[in-house]
């Protein structure tokens, strides 16, 4: 029931986009993503769709494990949609019932909010997929090296996000240990109110929080063993490097700029 | 009354991309009142079949009858179930959560509805059967030590009073003699009471001492099945599949390879010595 939950999930996979430097794969998506909200006609949407299903064909991850980053969205997609549906005010006055009025220009807001989101959400989870943990948060280490100069700890908060990034799979598995073994002694999750039901969670967050805490020390004291004392002066073990591969990547990124940005001046819808 | 497995399959992670099919094809009859060890070297399977067993995962394929009735069907009280089979998990000592150990003893038996009364008994003598003192009932669980914190968490599941008891590595990582106190309550719980126990365990030694049937499991498979001194004649079998058989039955095995006139099939230290000194004298 637990393992639906697919942040930070990996898909092993031999490909182009999984060899590919995690920066690039950062930026890539940076940029995919303020792509999706610089154009208003369709014809950019479907330039993004055709861009985003080259990739994906190119990861060999399944469009199953993709498209499945949207369900748990699907509650704010259906809000976010009947609210630009509801509230946009324009001309072409569609249907008009009550207090509701659906234009035409809102029919429009909502489709492209909702192509927006899901975009959006489809495009980091295709780099999430296709990006170990430990590769992102090197990327994003690297790529805010700059603010160290303005007193950021950027060392420690990347190694922070990959310590939380780790252990989410390995708390969402002793959750499930534990709610087996109470769920052996007779523990009830499903039955009650509100109130008895967080009641009931207690035999599970006790032991959760007790062992979350003890490998939060074995941790600390572990990386004390290995002298961990910081950024300063720390070396990598794979350093990363730009290959031919990579530039290429950034060539085509600027590709679907260009392509982007020319499509919008010459079509008008 | 018994527990039936019928070409039963589980998979993990069916549409995760990285399916693990942990349990292949299994076939099993388990009888009333039997004692049985449960072996496989790390990854084999045994906790995936263990947790089959009171229906906390449910197989990807086949049937499970628990009495002759089909725990799949539509009208099962699986709760029941969970009461009737009762499980200690692997590292069980990870599940306290209460503030006394009294208090966590009682929190099975109280999700079972029973009476105050007989609430406090159970988990009374679950936790002198265990061996803790008075003096350690109204402490904090998180103040025990590894191998009393065990003990409680296997005293929160004998107060439930299962027809079967199912235990996965309960001695892992206890000394010798709180191992052979706890294997002790068991035989002695299954002799006296009659309840069926089913011990998952990698120590050869330990299933020699008190089992009378033996499972083996390699990758999801069961391959072997009997009695202890059946099975610990395929001593190559075993170690190929990274078992092996107790010190005893190896010292015997080199001995009858040597020509030795040994008769019968020891196993326990006892069995050994006593088989050693007969063809000795
Ligand atoms: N929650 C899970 N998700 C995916 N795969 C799993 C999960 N639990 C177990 N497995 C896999 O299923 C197989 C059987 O695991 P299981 O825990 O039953 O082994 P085991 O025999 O109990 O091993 P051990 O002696 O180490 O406890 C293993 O290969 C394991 O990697
Ligand atoms: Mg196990």
């Amino acid at each position: 029931m637990l393992r639906d939950i697919t942040i930070g999930q990996y898909y092993q996979a031999e490909s182009v986009i999984h060899r590919l430097d995690p920066r690039v794969k950062v930026i890539a998506t940076f940029i995919y993503i303020i792509s999706l909200f610089c154009f208003n006609q369709l014809s950019g949407y479907i330039i993004a769709a055709f861009f985003f299903y080259c990739i994906v064909k190119l990861s060999k991850v399944p469009f199953k494990f993709i498209t499945r980053g949207i369900k748990p969205i699907i509650f704010m997609l259906i809000f976010t949609a009947a609210l630009n549906l509801l509230w946009t005010s324009g001309e072409h006055v569609l249907i008009q019932y009550g207090f509701i009025t659906i234009t035409s220009e809102g029919v429009k807001k909502m489709v492209f909010m909702a192509l927006r989101l899901i975009f959006l959400i489809i495009g980091s989870s295709l780099m999430t997929l296709t990006t170990t943990p430990n590769q992102l948060t090197d990327a994003i280490e690297n790529l805010f090296k700059p603010l160290n100069k303005l007193k950021v700890p950027v060392h420690e908060l990347a190694m922070m996000m990959s310590i939380a990034l780790r252990f989410i799979p390995i708390l969402v598995e002793e959750t499930d240990k534990i709610m087996k073994a109470q769920l052996a002694r007779g523990a009830d999750f499903e039955s009650g109110n509100i109130i008895q039901r967080v009641k009931n969670m207690i035999p599970i967050f006790i032991p959760l929080f007790v062992s979350a805490a003890r490998r939060a020390s074995d941790l600390a004291l572990a990386m004390d063993a290995r002298c961990y004392h910081g950024g300063e002066g720390r070396t990598k073990m794979k350093p990363l490097k730009y290959k031919r591969q990579d530039i290429l990547a950034y060539f085509v990124m600027f590709c679907y700029i260009c392509v982007i940005v020319v499509t919008g001046k010459i079509l008008p819808v | 009354m018994s527990i039936k497995l019928q070409d039963v399959n589980y998979i993990y992670g069916i549409g995760t991309g990285q399916e693990k099919h942990a349990l292949k094809n299994i076939n099993l009859e388990i009888n009333d009142g039997e004692f049985i060890g449960l072996a496989g070297h790390t990854g084999s399977g045994k906790s995936t079949l263990v947790q089959l067993l009171n229906g906390l995962i449910r197989a990807s394929s086949g049937t499970i009858y628990y009495n002759g009735q089909n725990i799949y069907d539509k009208l099962y009280n699986m709760r029941s179930l969970r009461s009737k089979v009762g499980l200690v998990f692997q590292y069980p000592e990870h599940q306290l959560f209460e503030t006394t150990v009294v208090n966590d003893v009682q929190f099975g038996p109280k999700n079972l509805g029973l009476p105050q009364l007989e609430i406090e008994l159970r988990s009374f003598k679950a936790l002198k059967m265990v061996g803790i003192g008075d003096d350690l009932l109204d402490v904090s669980p998180f103040a025990l030590s590894g191998g009393q914190k065990r003990r409680v968490a296997i005293a929160g599941i004998l107060a439930m009073k299962p027809e079967v008891l199912v235990l996965d590595e309960p001695v892992a990582g206890l000394d010798p003699a709180g191992r052979d106190e706890i294997l002790g309550l068991l035989k002695k719980l299954h002799n006296e009471n009659n309840i069926t126990v089913i011990l998952v365990s990698h120590s050869m030694e330990d299933i020699a001492k008190y089992v009378d049937r033996m499972l083996v499991m390699n990758r999801g498979e069961i391959v072997l099945d009997g009695k202890p001194s059946k099975i610990f004649c395929f001593e190559k079998e075993l170690e190929k599949i990274g078992l092996g058989v107790p010190e005893t039955v190896k010292v015997i095995h080199r001995l009858q390879d040597a020509g030795a006139n040994i008769i019968g099939e020891p196993i326990t230290t006892e069995e050994s010595s006593e088989a050693i000194y007969r063809w000795l004298v």
